[in-house]
């Protein structure tokens, strides 16, 4: 391992350490080739979820600010950056927006302090994966470490809703006509499909109580994704993975790739370990027609 | 369950200071509908509607708030900054505050368990229980 290595702090939340091991491990392997160690937080909480819609709800942001807290005593002892890697969408809202509250009303943050008897100074900043790739490696250093020819490659990307909304609070990117995803693929290498499904919803946790809307509406997403020659799907999001990938199991063939499971093909790594084989639609065919270049293809 | 509001106003009101939104700033231009994915019906702007006339019993007790996924479509596009999936999650969190889950958690059973995410059954749990 390099030593130079950017630490970076890092929150995987409660599906990437079970559903959603594979965009995990893809994601830290994929860090790791590119120049950055993503450190998990020494004790971390499930973040709640849901970033609570009502502005009293105050109980809602205990989790997430214990999280931002753990993160500050982390960065503090290392004396380095409070930047906190997150990788789940809904991870991402939660402690993002919680962040952002407390720096619009700084009273909220007083009673949550004096709440958990802990304090939280305000002093980290949530980031996005995919933001670190853009705003940190930069996508056209990307494009210079892709090993892999995915020129055959027809990807739509989709972002659904927590990653991009709202766009005050989060800043990622527009939410009406998103890039970044767009413009990670086109770093690759690959065709990318823009579709106009890309921003509606797949159903999210409506799983619970009405599982058949969530399947149509996945349903609509594969269906004009598929439409628009999308050979596979990416997504930054276990759930949206989860719903459109159970949608696709009845049906279609289309898998539902992790953005980083597709990065890490692209760099040549080796992905025995990113759990393609848990997905309802197996990708393996598909990551088989990507060959590294001739200039690779020795140096296995 | 049905929720007997004895005095529609103030209930409005307490809405409004949960929330911290104001139903009158709405002006029905029904955009938070047109981009809504749920189906809702009544739809968000009616839901709106019925609250700007008064009608908070009928608004509170209407089905279609549990149709709605937090997606954030319809607060992101609202030219007034009205936010209806707070105003929407307001409503519901007056029945669960009554203790009455919207969902049987028996009736989920052990194949939905082992094949849902995580932040599925959180977020879940938060919204309907
Ligand atoms: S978009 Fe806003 S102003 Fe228009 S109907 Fe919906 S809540 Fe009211
Ligand atoms: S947040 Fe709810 S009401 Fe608003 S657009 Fe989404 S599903 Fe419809």
């Amino acid at each position: 391992m390099p030593e130079n290595m950017t630490h970076v702090p890092y929150y995987p939340g409660c599906t990437l350490k079970s559903k959603a091991l594979g965009y995990e491990r893809s994601a830290m392997d994929c860090a790791r080739s590119l120049g950055f160690e993503m450190h998990e937080i020494e004790k971390w909480n499930c973040c709640g979820a849901s970033f609570p819609l009502t502005k009293d709800n105050l109980m809602g942001l205990t989790a997430p600010t214990n999280i931002l807290i753990e993160t500050e005593q982390h960065c503090k002892e290392r004396d380095i950056d409070a930047k906190l890697i997150t990788l789940c969408s809904f991870c991402y809202n939660t402690l993002k927006r919680t962040d952002f509250a407390f720096r619009e009303e700084p009273g909220k943050l007083k009673t949550l302090n004096e709440f958990l008897n802990r304090e939280y100074k305000g002093n980290v900043t949530v980031i996005h994966y995919l933001e670190y790739l853009r705003d940190v490696i930069g996508f056209d250093n990307l494009s210079k470490m892709v090993k892999t020819d995915l020129s055959h490659l027809r990807v739509a990307p989709y972002y659904g809703c927590l990653l991009l909304k709202p766009q005050k609070e989060l800043g990622l990117d527009d939410p009406e006509e998103p890039v970044i995803l767009h413009d990670f693929l086109d770093a690759l290498g690959c065709q990318v499909i823009d579709f106009p499904g890309q921003v509606d919803c797949c159903g999210a946790y409506l799983i619970m109580r009405n599982p058949d809307k969530v399947l149509e509406l996945s349903h609509n997403i594969l269906e004009e994704a598929s439409e628009y020659g999308a050979q596979t799907i990416v997504t930054a999001c276990p759930l949206c993975q989860s719903n459109l990938d159970q949608s696709e199991a009845v049906r279609g063939e289309m898998p539902i790739l992790y953005f980083t499971q597709l990065l890490a093909v692209a760099l040549g790594l080796e992905t025995e370990q990113h759990q393609f084989e848990s997905h309802c639609i197996d990708p393996k065919s598909l990551i088989s027609s990507c060959k590294k270049f001739k200039e690779f293809s020795d140096a296995k | 369950m049905q929720i007997n509001t004895e005095n529609n106003q103030a209930a409005i009101r307490d809405l409004e200071i949960a929330t911290g939104e104001t139903i009158s700033d709405c002006y029905q231009c029904g955009k938070c509908t047109a981009g809504c994915p749920a189906s809702m019906d009544p739809s968000p702007s009616l839901l709106i509607h019925l609250l700007k006339l008064g009608l908070f019993t009928k608004a509170v007790n209407s089905a279609s708030i549990w149709d709605c996924m937090a997606c954030l479509t319809c607060s992101e596009r609202c030219p007034k900054n009205v936010s209806p999936a707070a105003i929407i999650e307001g409503l519901k969190r007056i029945h669960l505050n009554n203790m009455e889950p919207e969902i049987n958690l028996n009736s989920l059973g052990q194949e939905f368990l082992a094949h849902s995410t995580q932040q599925a059954v959180v977020s879940g749990f938060r919204k309907f229980v």
